[in-house]
C-alpha cells in the first residue's frame, strides 16, 4: 500500500513535471518560430517598400558593370554657379564637363573645347562639333556666356563670383556697377569663345577645368524657374555620366551618358550611392560586408582595417588646416605679443603624430601646402617655410607684454570656433588643454554645425575659429589670396598693406619668378606676423574594393574622380 | 438599614497588583518600522550601499585621487587599465639628418634603436626604381601583401631613410618597404622588418610630468615608472578614474537636484489641487496636462538660448531648468489622486468635526500618508534624471568640454569601441549601475513604505 502510494504520487509528479517540460518546449519552439517568421515577413515588407534602392547591391558589380559609393553627405544643390563645398563639385564634375578637364595624370586636357589660345590678356576656345547635351543639342559658346554671366550676376549672388574676378569687368559687374551684358567673354560664333581678361592671368587655363565655370543653356535653366540643380530632372547633363535619380536625403544614381563626346573613355554604366552618411562604423561595416566599393578610414577604424588585411592607400587632398584669428579691433586677439605667444606654445607635430593619428597628416609649416609647384620644382623646396619651434619661455615673455599693452592683468577665457565633426572635436580639446598647461590660457569651445559656423565666421564672432581651405585652381593664388584684406573669405579681417601688395603682384604678374617671389613673400608674413596658427596638412586613408582600378585622386579639382574608374572581374 | 462604615482607607488608590496589559515590544514608529522592512530587503539593501559608495565616490573620490580630469598625459594617450608604465629616461628628441646607423647589415634595418620618441629606418637604394612607398602593420604581412598603414611615399630612388613619429606605442611593429617604378606602380621590390619598440621619456617631458625633481637624479638609460592611471586614459591622456569622479559630480547633481526640485514642486501643486478641488482643481489640473505636453529637448535649446549660454558654457543650468519646469506633473497627479481620495476617509471627517485647521489636516494626516508615494516617485525620477543628462551629453547638449560627464564620456568613448573598450565601458557601467541600484531601491523603499503592508506581530 505503501509502496503503491508513494510510486503512485512519484508517477504523478513525474507525468507533471513531464508535461510540464513538454509545454514550455512547445511554447519556447513556437515563440521562435514566431519570431523568425516575423523577420521574414519584415524582411519581406522592407524589401517591396525599399525598392531599387537599397538593399542587394553589391560594392562592384562585374554584371551590371557598376559600382557602389557613399556620400558623406547630401548635396545641397548642383547648379555649378552656386556650388562651394566639395561634396557638391565632386558630383557635379561627374556629370558636366567644362571648356577644359583634367585627365587621368592631372594635366589639363580639351574637353568641351577642341583647341584653344591665350595671349596674356585674351584667349580663345574652339569647341568641338560632338559635344552634346543629354537632351541630344550640341553644347554650344552661348552656354558658356550664359553661364559666366549668371555666376557674376550679383542677382544671382554665387559665393564664388570672385573667381570670375580675372574677367574684364566682372568685379564691377559683381558690384552691381556695371550690366552683366559687359562681361568679358563672347561668343563669336556658335563653336567660339572669346574671352577677355581684366589682367594677366598666369593660371586662367587652370580655371577652365573649375565648376563655376561649366556650361548651362540657357532656355533649359529659365524653364526651371530657379530650380535649376535642385533635381535630378531639373539639371541638364554634358559630362560623363547623367544623374538618373536623386531621392533626396536618402540617394542618387549616375548612368552612362549616352551622348557624351568621348564614350570610350568612359568605362562604367552605373554608379550608385544608396548610402549618404559620415559614420565611422557604418562605413566600415559596409565596405567589410562589399555593399560599397570605397571608403575613407578615420583613426578610431585603422586597426580595424589592419586586422581585416585590406590594402591601404593615402593621399593628401591638398588642403591646409588653421587657427584664424579676429582682428577686430575690439578682440584680444588682435595684440601682435598675444598672437605670437600662442604660435610659440604649441607644437602642430605633437597634434599629428599624437592626437590625430592618422598617417598622411603633416604638420602644417606654411600655408602653402607641399604640392604646390614653384618655378621648376615644388613651391616649398625653391621657397622653404621659416621654421617655428616651441619655446615656452618666449611665449611666456610674449604674453606678459601682450598683458601689458592691453592694460589688463588676466586674459579673458578665449572662443574657439569650431565645427561639430570628431576631428574638429578632439583637436579643439587638444588646443584648449595646450594652452591651459603652456600659457594658462582660458579656451572655450564654441562648437557649431557647418552653415552656423560659417555665419558665426562672417558676423566675426569668434577670437579664434578652426579652420581650413582647400584649392580651388591648382597655383599658389588660391591659398595666397586668402588673406587679401577684400578676400571675403578672410574672416578674421585680418588687413595688412604689405600683403595685400604681394596679392596684388602675384594676381597681376605673369612671370612665374616674380610671383613665386611674392608668395615667398607672403607665406613670411603669415608666418611672422602670426596670421593663423598653422595646424596641419590634411591626409587621407582610404581602402578600395581590389576589382576597382583606375580612380583617380587630385588635390585641385573633383576629387575623387571615378570618371575613369573601370571594373577588373577575377573571372577574366 | 444596614449603614455602610467607610474607613478612610477605603479612599485610598488602588495598588497596582499584576500588569493589566503589557507591551512586550518596544512600540514601532513607521518611520523605524519601514527601516526594518527595508533592512529584510537584500536586493534594496544592497543597492542603499552602492547609492552611499556612489555619493563617497564623488565627494571623496576626488579628495583621495587629487588628480586633474583635464590634464593630458599624451605620452599615454588611450591605454587601458593596468598597462606596463615602465620609461627609459633618454635625451630631448633631436632631428634625424639620415646619417647614423647601428649596424651594418645589408637591407631594410632600423639606424637607431626602436623607441616611442622616434623609428628610424634606413635600406639600400635600387636601381631602377623612382620611389618608395612605406607601410607599417601590426600583424605580419602575409602573403596576401597587406602591408598595413600607408606611412609615406618617397619620390626619388636615392632617399632611403625613414623616421617614424606617428602614433608610437610599445609593442612590436612590422615595416615593409615596397619599391615604386616610374609610372607610379608597385614593383617587386620589398623588404620587412619586424621593430619591437620600447617606451621611452625625455628628461623634459619626466620633469614637466614631475616624475623626477631634476635633471640630475637620474641617468639617460634608468627606467622609470610613468604616471598611473587606474583605469587608463582616454583619448587624449586623461586620467579615466579622475574623469568619472568629475562625471559623478555632475551627472549626480542633476540626478538628485532636479527630481528633489520638481517632486517639491509636484507636491505642492498636487496637494493644493488635491485639497481645494472642484474647479479649481480641474483647472490646475489641466493646466498639468498642458506641461505634459511641452516637448522637452525644445525648452532645453530655449532656455539655453534665453539664458545667453554663451559658446562652450556648460548646459547644465538650463537642462536643470527644463527639467524641473516640465518634468513636476507626474509627481502632481500621483499626489493629488491620493490626497483626493484621502480626504473622504473616516478619520479625516472625524478630524474636521474635532475641529482642526486645514494646515493640521493637510501636515499631519494627508503628506504622512502619501509619503510612501512620494519617496517612491522620487527614487524613480533619480535615475531618469541621470538617464536624461546622459542623454543630452551625448547628443553635445549638456557639459562644455573640458568638463567631463559620464554621457560625454560615453559619446566619446563610443567612437572607439572596438580598439579601446575601456572609453566607453567605464562611464557606461556606472551609469548601468547608478540607474539600477537607485531604480532598486526604489522598488524597496515602495514595499517599505507602504503603510498596508505593516509588519505584523
Amino acid at each position: 500500500m505503501n509502496t503503491s502510494d508513494t510510486s503512485g504520487t512519484g508517477n504523478t509528479l513525474d507525468s507533471f513535471s513531464k508535461s510540464a517540460g513538454r509545454q514550455l518546449l512547445v511554447y519556447a519552439l513556437m515563440s521562435i518560430a514566431g519570431v523568425a517568421a516575423l523577420m521574414v515577413a519584415l524582411s519581406w515588407a522592407s524589401s517591396l517598400t525599399g525598392g531599387a534602392s537599397a538593399g542587394s547591391q553589391l560594392g562592384v558589380d562585374p554584371e551590371l558593370n557598376m559600382i557602389t559609393l557613399t556620400l558623406r553627405e547630401e548635396p545641397p544643390q548642383l547648379n555649378s554657379t552656386l556650388q562651394t563645398d566639395n561634396i557638391s563639385g565632386m558630383v557635379i564634375a561627374h556629370l558636366i564637363e567644362g571648356l577644359l578637364r583634367y585627365d587621368h595624370n592631372n594635366q589639363l586636357a580639351p574637353g568641351v573645347a577642341e583647341r584653344w589660345e591665350s595671349t596674356g590678356m585674351d584667349a580663345t576656345f574652339w569647341l568641338r562639333d560632338n559635344a552634346l547635351w543629354s537632351d541630344g543639342v550640341l553644347v554650344t559658346a552661348h552656354d558658356f556666356v550664359f553661364a559666366w554671366r549668371t555666376a557674376v550676376d550679383p542677382a544671382n549672388a554665387s559665393e564664388y563670383a570672385f573667381i570670375l574676378f580675372p574677367l574684364e569687368n566682372a568685379e564691377e559687374i559683381n558690384k552691381g556697377e556695371m550690366p552683366v551684358e559687359a562681361l568679358g567673354v563672347t561668343a563669336i560664333d556658335d563653336r567660339t569663345l572669346k574671352v577677355r581678361l581684366a589682367r594677366p592671368t598666369a593660371y586662367f587655363e587652370k580655371l577652365m577645368a573649375f565648376s563655376t565655370f561649366f556650361p548651362i543653356r540657357e532656355d533649359f535653366y529659365n524653364q526651371t524657374n530657379g530650380r535649376y540643380g535642385a533635381d535630378a530632372h531639373e539639371l541638364l547633363y554634358n559630362g560623363p555620366f547623367i544623374l538618373s535619380r536623386w531621392v533626396h536625403g536618402a540617394n542618387l544614381r549616375m548612368e552612362k551618358n549616352p551622348y557624351y563626346w568621348n564614350p570610350d573613355r568612359i568605362k562604367l554604366d552605373v554608379i550608385e550611392f544608396p548610402y549618404i552618411t559620415s559614420d565611422q562604423n557604418a562605413l566600415v561595416n559596409l565596405f567589410t560586408d562589399k555593399k560599397i566599393a570605397y571608403t575613407t578610414l578615420g583613426a578610431e577604424s585603422l586597426e580595424t582595417a589592419l586586422e581585416k588585411r585590406w590594402h591601404l592607400e593615402r593621399f593628401m587632398d591638398g588642403s591646409v588646416f588653421y587657427i584664424e584669428f579676429n582682428f577686430r579691433s575690439h578682440r584680444l586677439t588682435h595684440n601682435y605679443h598675444l598672437r605670437k605667444a600662442m604660435q610659440l606654445a604649441i607644437d602642430p607635430a605633437e597634434l599629428v603624430y599624437k592626437v590625430t593619428k592618422i598617417p598622411g597628416y603633416v604638420p602644417a609649416e606654411s600655408i602653402f601646402p607641399l604640392w604646390l609647384r614653384g618655378v621648376d620644382d615644388f613651391f616649398r623646396q625653391e621657397y622653404p617655410a621659416q621654421k617655428i619651434t616651441p619655446d615656452l619661455e618666449a611665449a611666456k615673455k610674449h604674453l606678459e607684454i601682450a598683458k601689458r599693452e592691453l592694460g589688463i592683468s588676466e586674459i579673458p577665457p578665449l572662443v574657439m570656433l569650431t565645427g561639430d565633426n570628431p576631428i574638429s572635436n578632439i583637436q579643439s580639446e587638444y588646443y584648449q588643454g595646450a594652452f591651459k598647461k603652456n600659457l594658462g590660457l582660458d579656451i572655450k569651445i564654441d562648437k557649431q554645425i557647418f552653415k552656423q559656423r560659417l555665419a558665426k565666421m562672417t558676423s566675426g564672432d569668434f577670437d579664434m575659429v578652426l579652420a581650413g581651405w582647400g584649392p580651388d585652381y591648382d597655383d599658389p593664388l588660391t591659398f595666397g589670396d586668402l588673406f587679401a584684406s577684400w578676400n571675403l573669405n578672410n574672416r578674421g579681417r585680418y588687413n595688412n598693406p604689405e600683403l595685400d601688395r604681394q596679392v596684388y603682384i602675384a594676381q597681376n604678374e605673369i612671370d612665374p619668378r616674380t610671383r613665386m617671389e611674392a608668395f615667398a613673400e607672403i607665406q613670411r608674413i603669415i608666418i611672422e606676423d602670426v596670421v593663423v596658427l598653422l595646424s596641419y596638412e590634411r591626409g587621407l586613408v582610404y581602402v578600395t574594393d581590389p576589382r576597382l582600378k583606375g580612380i583617380v585622386r587630385r588635390q585641385a579639382g573633383a576629387d575623387p574622380d571615378f570618371t575613369n574608374a573601370y571594373i577588373v572581374d577575377a573571372a577574366n | 438599614m444596614s449603614a455602610t462604615a467607610f474607613a478612610s482607607r477605603d479612599f485610598e488608590p488602588l495598588v497596582h497588583t499584576r500588569e493589566a496589559q503589557s507591551i512586550s515590544r518596544p512600540s514601532l514608529s513607521y518611520w523605524q518600522d519601514a527601516w526594518i522592512r527595508l533592512k529584510a530587503n537584500t536586493r534594496a539593501l544592497v543597492s542603499l550601499y552602492i547609492v552611499i559608495a556612489l555619493m563617497a565616490f564623488t565627494i571623496l573620490g576626488p579628495v583621495v585621487w587629487n588628480v586633474d580630469p583635464s590634464l593630458q598625459d599624451l605620452d599615454q594617450i588611450s591605454i587601458p587599465p593596468g598597462t606596463d608604465r615602465r620609461a627609459t629616461l633618454v635625451a630631448p628628441y633631436q632631428p634625424w639628418d639620415g646619417t647614423t646607423f647601428l649596424e651594418v647589415t645589408p637591407g631594410l634595418r632600423l639606424a637607431e634603436p626602436a623607441t616611442t620618441q622616434s623609428i628610424r629606418l634606413l635600406w639600400d637604394p635600387v636601381e631602377g626604381l623612382s620611389g618608395y612607398r612605406i607601410f607599417r602593420n601590426l600583424f605580419p604581412v602575409g602573403p596576401e601583401r597587406a602591408l598595413g598603414l600607408p606611412l609615406a611615399e618617397h619620390f626619388s630612388a636615392q632617399e632611403v631613410t625613414f623616421e617614424d613619429l606617428l602614433d608610437l606605442v610599445p609593442g612590436r611593429y612590422y615595416y615593409s618597404v615596397l619599391g615604386v617604378n616610374e609610372f607610379g606602380a608597385e614593383t617587386q621590390y620589398l623588404e620587412t622588418l619586424v621593430v619591437d619598440v620600447s617606451r621611452v621619456i625625455t628628461v623634459d617631458d619626466a620633469m614637466v610630468r614631475g616624475l623626477i625633481d631634476e635633471a640630475a637624479e637620474l641617468q639617460l638609460g634608468d627606467v622609470l615608472i610613468l604616471g598611473l592611471h587606474p583605469l587608463g586614459t582616454d583619448y587624449l591622456g586623461r586620467d579615466m578614474l579622475a574623469r568619472l569622479m568629475a562625471g559623478a559630480r555632475v551627472s549626480l547633481f542633476i540626478g538628485i537636484c532636479a527630481p528633489f526640485l520638481y517632486v517639491l514642486f509636484g507636491v505642492i501643486y498636487g496637494s493644493a489641487a488635491g485639497f481645494v478641488g472642484g474647479r479649481y482643481d480641474q483647472g490646475l489640473m489641466r493646466f498639468a496636462d498642458f506641461v505634459v505636453a511641452l516637448p522637452f529637448l525644445l525648452f532645453m535649446i530655449l532656455f539655453k538660448i534665453v539664458f545667453g549660454i554663451g559658446p562652450g558654457e556648460s548646459g547644465i543650468a538650463p537642462m536643470l531648468l527644463a527639467l524641473v519646469v516640465l518634468s513636476w506633473p507626474a509627481t502632481a497627479r500621483l499626489v493629488r489622486g491620493q490626497i483626493l481620495q484621502i480626504r473622504q476617509e473616516a478619520y479625516i471627517s472625524a478630524s474636521q468635526l474635532l475641529g482642526a485647521k486645514t494646515n493640521y489636516l493637510v501636515l499631519r494626516h494627508m503628506i504622512p500618508n502619501t509619503m510612501g508615494v512620494i519617496l517612491v516617485t522620487l527614487t524613480f525620477a533619480v535615475p531618469s534624471a541621470i538617464f536624461t543628462e546622459a542623454f543630452l551629453s551625448f547628443i553635445g547638449m549638456g557639459v562644455a568640454p573640458p568638463t567631463p560627464s559620464w554621457g560625454s564620456m560615453c559619446n566619446e568613448g563610443i567612437k572607439t569601441m572596438l580598439t579601446h573598450p575601456h572609453e566607453l565601458i567605464f562611464p557606461a557601467l556606472l551609469i548601468s549601475i547608478t540607474v539600477l541600484a537607485f531604480n532598486l531601491l526604489g522598488d524597496g523603499l515602495r514595499d517599505a513604505l507602504d503603510a498596508r503592508m505593516r509588519s505584523t506581530e
